[in-house]
């Protein structure tokens, strides 16, 4: 039978429609009727990642849709400007795990579903903890995180083992922007096949930030990336969800900004350029979510086709949406298999190659280390291979590695690594 | 630091609402927070309509629905509290879990019946800002939608139907004019058309004896001012306009540098462009000079209006351009330089809204004077139908399924449904209502196919993503309709979620 014992009749009278039946872009092998309803209710188990703006909606909809068995990470804690829009939050969960409040939530409203929280990070778990879902579901406003995600998931493919393919749906917001997609590791484009397709975080010059100020976020930048370090000293760090740390910046931002005759630091201002916030509504993350739900949904049932892979949208003029196929990149360091090239200067020192990768869209890498077949060419940590390295930095790349050379990079934000085959122009 | 913090940090409710104030600002969150919806049925997709405006703090909604909890709404709705809602009234239960969401909003269930109050109390709607219907029964939809239409007082309606994985939604509206469209084209700097103050700031710079940190710190504006000026007057006072003459003119940018690495100059090189593209009043604001408004204005007529007649007056005198801007984008250069140059925007701007202002002939609040001259080159009018006219215009609705077929098609099969009694209808009834909807022999597109199977396959079907998906979308809508900032649809706006497109027809 397809139903538990929380199932009441006409429970799932409205999903049972599209159980019960095949429509006529269904693939042929759906097997409608029990079987579908039963592996939906009773087997399949599904992994949320992240209890925010997404994952709120996220967890609802696959409660409501008949997944029985979910499971939930998020390591944040709830925040009053959460409340817009995560909507299993009311102000007395203030400063509670939300991993937890929403999985009593969601377990309170929606009968016999089981929800699992796990207040921690996702680096916590290993493979053999997410192999035990059917799939999983990204909504999250991290970029490290998603792509720690992605290239695990790609890693834990065996093969040898379908069952370790687990295929991926990732969600994100901005704005009245958002996309969805849905990622089968090693056989559609990955999280990192499409670093480049992301706004390049706006950077302000440290000359400009210390000497010619000319905009509001300039003088704001100055005393969050100057002043607070030089007046606080290295063992104070600045904590952005103080408000008192941001109001000390506000009030020194506001005297630059004065002494510069430049007008427009606010305090909110000041909080969103450390923060560096994104705005968010419960509006696009219920679109963004909705579609990775229901990408879940028929990736768990067969009963349509599921999203191959892509959909953008963009609610700030009328209604536009975009749904297309995301190549997988050949050299995507991820799941392409081969090695970047990277030609460089005859002339390009180590330390400039850093900057190079630190800068490049489609490597983002932060504190990268670097090494070839024969050298350790430069270490981040532990400190004395740091210290033993450090002298490489100001030598060429050409007197450590030949041409047609690779370098491995490598850093502790990524689990992976990145092959780079230099060659010198 | 001296100051205190509890002056400067903001209130809880600004907390609470920080992440939307960064899209719309206190001017839309307080037209949020004046509106008042009504919403027709307490269905799954109502509720998820209603949640994404109670979260953000909409004033007042009324749930009107006279039906009891059914079991499969126990299941599909999130604003229902399971076994233990069934047989309650649904507008009460849904209300009473929505209000949860949002101290700050004010609900109310109404358990009567639209059929009833369409007959006895027509004027029950203008308590309204703004009304949603969600698979309203055909006759009463038809009804509502033109009671609502036939007075301009009355509410917006939103039309919203679904039916398994395929859904659409529709906005009744007369007009919705737009100040802040949150547009993404910059107003003009005007370097072709400089200012006196600018021009003559330009010209007074000593490029050849200057300092060279200076030389490196002045602003691209100025440069390519001066060199517009300088070439102009060995060019019969013309532009650069060929080819040659472009290339020669950046060129002559690059021959001004005194260090090889001057950014300044790369920029202006870079904004060239600038000198030789004339600026004018944009032609989508010049259309909107031939709106029949501005024909018979009068002191009733919508205060947008009087300033968009204003606006046109300004563009006819010389230089014959929008009301210039402050708003400056950051550039290579010193704080002074800078600065100085803000200072003289600023000071022509404010001459020029002062101009403009003196064109009005009707008085206009200031603020809605700035906000309107500061927004000038992205001003929209959308004037809106009838629900339903194009579905009553076969040879219009022919042409606009063939020019989005998908749309067209999934829209097509939607307004079958809603023409065939049983609740079970076959392709081949649904098939037959959407012929007739079509100019007689009309070929129906390949890919109406796929919609009709799809309904055919799931009728009634409130599926709890596609609810949540359209409550998205539909939210979004009313969000832009209410605090008339972005840019609403204009039509409808159709979406199937089994390949995952949205499409307007
Ligand atoms: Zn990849």
């Amino acid at each position: 039978m397809a139903t538990t014992s929380t199932d009441w009749p006409d429970r799932y009278y409205d999903i049972d429609q599209i159980l019960e039946k095949p429509g006529p872009r269904t693939d042929p092998d759906f097997l409608a009727g029990d079987g579908v309803k039963e592996f939906l209710r009773t087997k399949a188990k599904i992994l949320v990642i992240g209890a925010g703006g997404l994952g709120c909606e996220i967890l609802a909809n696959l409660a409501l849709t008949g997944f029985k068995d979910i499971h939930v990470i998020d390591m944040d804690t709830i925040d009053i400007s959460n409340l817009n829009r995560q909507f299993l939050f009311r102000p007395k969960d203030v400063g509670r795990p939300k991993a937890i409040v929403a999985a009593e939530f969601i377990m309170n409203r929606v009968p016999g579903v089981q929800v699992t929280p796990y207040y921690g990070k996702i680096q916590d778990k290993g493979d053999d903890y997410y192999l035990q879902f059917n799939l999983v579901i990204c909504g999250l406003d991290s970029v490290e995180a998603r792509r720690w995600m992605s290239a695990t998931l790609v890693n834990l493919v065996d093969p040898e083992n379908p069952e370790s393919l687990k295929p991926l749906i990732d969600g994100g917001t901005e704005g009245f922007r958002g996309q969805a997609r849905v990622i089968l590791p090693t056989i559609t484009s990955c999280y990192e096949c499409s670093l480049d397709m992301l706004n390049k975080p706006t950077a302000f010059p440290i000359c400009t930030i210390a000497n010619t100020p000319r905009q509001p976020e300039h003088c704001i930048e100055w005393a969050s990336v100057l002043e607070w370090p030089r007046i606080h000293g290295p063992d104070k760090k600045l904590d952005n969800d103080d408000p008192e740390h941001i109001t000390w910046l506000y009030n020194l931002a506001s005297a630059r900004a004065k002494e510069f005759n430049i007008e427009g630091v606010t305090w909110s201002l000041t909080q969103g350029v450390v923060k560096n916030i994104i705005p968010a509504i419960a509006s696009t993350n219920a679109i963004i979510a909705a579609s990775c739900c229901n990408e879940a949904f028929k990736i768990a049932t067969s009963s349509a086709a599921f999203l191959n892979n892509y959909f953008m949208l963009i609610g700030t003029d009328g209604v536009y949406s975009y749904t297309f196929e995301h190549e997988k990149r050949d050299d995507c360091p991820v799941c392409g298999g081969s090695s970047l090239d990277l030609p460089i200067s005859s002339e390009m020192t180590v330390e400039q190659l850093i900057e190079l990768l630190i800068e490049r869209q489609d490597v983002q890498i932060k504190k990268p280390s670097l090494s070839s077949d024969s050298t350790q060419i430069y270490l981040q940590a532990p400190p004395d291979l740091e210290a033993a390295t450090r002298p490489n930095l100001t030598k060429k790349v050409q007197d450590l590695v030949a041409a047609g050379g690779e370098i491995t990079v490598t850093s502790r934000s990524l689990p992976f690594s990145l092959s780079l085959r230099i060659s010198y122009t | 630091m001296s100051t205190d913090s509890a002056q400067v940090q903001p209130d809880n409710k600004t907390r609470r609402y920080d992440r939307q104030l960064r899209l719309w600002a206190a001017s839309g969150q307080t037209a949020l927070e004046n509106a008042r919806l009504l919403v027709i049925s307490g269905s799954a997709t109502s509720t998820s309509i209603l949640k994404n405006l109670v979260l953000p703090g909409v004033g007042h909604f009324t749930i009107l629905d006279s039906t009891p909890v059914t079991a499969r709404d126990a299941g599909n709705n999130f604003f229902l509290e399971g076994t233990s809602s069934i047989g309650k009234s649904r507008a009460q239960e849904a209300v009473r879990l929505l209000l949860e969401l949002n101290d700050g909003v004010e609900g109310q269930a109404d358990t009567s019946n639209l059929e009833h109050i369409l007959d006895s109390n027509p004027s029950y709607f203008s308590a309204f800002t703004l009304v949603i219907a969600h698979n309203l029964e055909p006759k009463l939809l038809e009804r509502l939608s033109a009671l609502l239409w036939a007075d301009d007082t009355l509410p917006m309606l939103v039309v919203v139907t679904s039916a398994g994985f395929l859904g659409e939604f529709y906005i009744q509206f007369h007009e919705h004019p737009i100040i802040e469209s949150h547009s993404e084209n910059t107003p003009s700097l005007r370097i072709d058309k400089a200012f006196p103050a600018l021009q003559e700031y330009a010209s007074s710079l000593d490029f050849a004896n200057m300092d060279p940190t200076e030389h490196g710190h002045i602003t691209y504006v100025v440069i390519l001012v001066r060199a517009l000026a300088d070439w102009k007057a060995a060019h019969d006072g013309k532009p650069p306009q060929t080819y040659e003459e472009k290339k020669l003119f950046k060129e002559g940018l690059q021959s001004m540098k005194v260090k090889f690495d001057e950014e300044n100059f790369d920029e202006a090189e870079a904004q060239a462009y600038r000198c030789w593209t004339e600026t004018k009043v944009p032609s989508d604001i010049s259309a909107l000079f031939q709106d029949p408004q501005l024909g018979t204005l009068s002191s009733t007529s919508p205060p947008f209006f009087h300033l968009l007649d204003a606006l046109r007056k300004f563009s006819l005198e010389p230089p014959h351009t929008l009301p210039l801007t402050s708003s400056l984008p950051d550039m290579k250069a010193n704080t002074t330089n800078y600065i100085e140059l803000q200072k003289l925007y600023k000071a022509r701007a404010e001459e020029e809204k002062e101009k403009f202002k003196s064109l009005l002939s009707h008085p206009v609040d200031d603020a809605l004077i700035d906000s309107f001259v500061k927004n000038a080159h992205g001003l929209k009018v959308l004037r809106g139908k009838q629900y339903g006219t194009l579905d009553k215009d076969p040879a219009a609705l022919a042409s606009a399924i063939l020019a989005s077929p998908k749309a067209g098609a999934t829209h097509l099969a939607l307004s079958a449904l809603a023409r065939v009694s049983s609740s079970s209808p076959t392709e081949e009834e649904l098939t037959a209502a959407a012929q007739a909807l079509l100019p007689p022999g009309t070929e129906l597109p390949e890919e109406f196919e796929n919609a009709v199977g799809e309904i055919a396959r799931s009728p009634t079907a409130d599926l709890p993503n596609t609810a949540a998906f359209l409550g998205g979308l539909v939210a979004q809508e009313v969000i832009k309709m209410i605090t008339k900032q972005y840019v609403p649809i204009e039509s409808y706006c159709v979406i199937d979620l089994v390949e995952t497109w949205t499409g307007i027809i």
